[in-house]
C-alpha cells in the first residue's frame, strides 16, 4: 500500500464500522419487510412505466418507500403527486 | 422466578451460545443456585465438551424423549460445580428426535427441582431452533458484532416475536476492544441502533478461551480470564443486580492514526 493510499485510508474514508452499520440497517429494512434488496427498485419501475400514460401526473414525483405496518410483515408506500395547473 | 427457563439462541452458528450457555449455567451454580444446562442441539452435541463432562454421559434427551429413563436419571452431575447438572444431547439422532411438546414436558418435569434451566440451541431457524425456543421464559439471544451474525440475530428476533414470546435479550459476544477503538468493529451503540434490544451483556474477546474449551474447564472459574468475568456478570444480572455493562467504543485519537498511517500496527 503507498503512502497515499495510507494517507486516505486513515483520513478519507469512513471507518469500516460506519459502512457496517449503514448496509445493516438497509438490510434489516429489507429482511424485516420480506422484501428483496432490489423490490423496491423493481416495483417503481413499474408503477412509473404504468403512469406515463397519464398527463395530470407528475412523474418526477413519485415516492416509493418501505414503512412498517401493523397488520403485514412490511408495506410499501407509493405517493403519486397530480400535476400542477 | 420469571427468568426460570432460559433459551441461549442466535441463527448463526459458532458465534458461543454453548460457551455463554456452560458459563453463565456455571457462574450461577458456583453461587449455591440449583442449575440444569439442556443440550438441545440433537446430532451436535457439544455442551458437554464445554464444561469437560463428555466422559460421563450414559443417558442423553432422546432416551428421555422415548421413555428408556425419567429426565433427572438422565443428568450428568459437573465434576467441579456443586449444583450443576447437564442433559445432553444426543449425538447420533437428528433434529426431529426431540419435538417441541418434548421439550415443554421434560423442562416442566424439571422446573420444581431447580432455580435455573438452561436450553441451549443449535444453529438454525428451523425446527431444532423452534423446540429449544418453546418451552422458554426468557430468550438470549448471542450475536458477535459482524454482519451476518447480526443479520441472523435480527432474524430470530422476528421469529420468537411470531411465536408470541417475550422479546429476547441481547449478549454480544467476542467484541475486541482494539478492532472496536480502530473502527474497523461495529461498537456496542452501533450494534443496539441496528437491532434496538435490552443489552444483557457484552463479552470480550479472549485469547485463551480456546485453551478453556480444550480443558474443558468454564472461563468463568478463572478470575483472570476477561471473557469470564463479563459472563459472571450477566449471571449477576440475570438475579436482576444492576451490574454496568462495558462500553467499548470507537475512539481512534490522531495518533492513532498517525500510526496507522506510518504502519507501526
Ligand atoms: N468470548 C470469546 N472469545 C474468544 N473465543 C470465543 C469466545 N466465545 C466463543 N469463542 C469461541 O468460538 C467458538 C464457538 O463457540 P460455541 O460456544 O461453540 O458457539 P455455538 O454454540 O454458538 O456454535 C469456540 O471455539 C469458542 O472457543
Ligand atoms: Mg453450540
Amino acid at each position: 500500500m503507498g503512502f497515499m493510499d495510507k494517507l486516505k485510508g486513515a483520513f478519507g474514508k469512513p471507518p469500516a464500522k460506519e459502512v457496517a452499520k449503514k448496509r445493516l440497517q438497509l438490510i434489516l429494512k429489507y429482511d424485516r419487510a420480506g422484501l428483496p434488496p432490489n423490490a423496491v427498485e423493481a416495483v417503481k419501475e413499474a408503477i412509473l412505466k404504468a403512469l406515463e400514460e397519464f398527463p395530470f401526473i407528475d412523474t418526477s414525483g413519485v415516492n416509493i418507500h418501505i414503512t412498517e405496518s401493523e397488520n403485514t410483515k412490511g408495506k410499501i408506500e407509493i405517493e403519486v403527486p397530480v400535476k400542477n395547473g | 422466578m420469571a427468568d426460570k427457563v432460559i433459551c441461549i439462541t442466535s441463527g448463526k452458528g459458532g458465534v458461543g451460545k454453548s460457551t455463554v450457555t456452560a458459563n453463565v449455567a456455571t457462574a450461577l451454580a458456583m453461587k449455591g443456585y440449583k442449575v440444569v444446562a439442556i443440550d438441545a442441539d440433537i446430532g451436535l452435541r457439544n455442551l458437554d465438551l464445554v464444561l469437560g463432562l463428555e466422559n460421563r454421559i450414559v443417558y442423553d434427551i432422546v432416551h428421555v424423549v422415548e421413555g428408556v429413563v425419567p429426565p433427572e436419571k438422565a443428568l450428568v452431575k459437573d465434576k467441579r460445580t456443586k449444583n450443576l447438572y447437564l442433559l445432553p444431547a444426543a449425538q447420533t439422532k437428528d433434529k426431529s428426535a426431540v419435538k417441541p411438546e418434548d421439550l415443554v414436558k421434560i423442562v416442566e418435569e424439571l422446573r420444581d427441582k431447580f432455580d435455573f434451566i438452561f436450553i441451549d440451541s443449535p444453529a438454525g431457524i428451523e425446527e431444532g431452533f423452534k423446540t429449544a425456543v418453546t418451552p422458554a421464559d426468557t430468550i438470549i439471544v448471542v450475536a458477535n458484532p459482524e454482519m451476518a451474525s447480526i443479520r441472523d440475530a435480527d432474524r430470530v428476533v422476528g421469529l420468537c416475536e411470531a411465536m408470541q414470546k417475550p422479546e429476547p435479550k441481547l449478549v454480544i459476544n467476542r467484541l475486541d476492544p482494539k478492532k472496536v477503538a480502530r473502527g474497523d468493529m461495529l461498537d456496542v451503540e452501533d450494534v443496539l441502533q441496528v437491532l434496538n434490544l435490552d443489552l444483557l451483556g457484552v463479552v470480550p474477546e479472549d485469547k485463551n478461551m480456546v485453551s478453556y474449551i480444550n480443558r474443558g474447564e468454564p472461563a468463568v472459574l478463572f478470575e483472570e480470564s476477561i471473557a469470564g468475568k463479563e459472563l459472571r456478570n450477566i449471571a449477576e444480572r440475570l438475579l436482576g443486580k444492576d451490574v454496568p455493562i462495558p462500553r467499548w467504543t470507537y475512539s481512534e485519537s490522531f495518533l492513532d492514526k498517525l500510526k496507522k498511517l506510518f504502519g507501526s500496527e
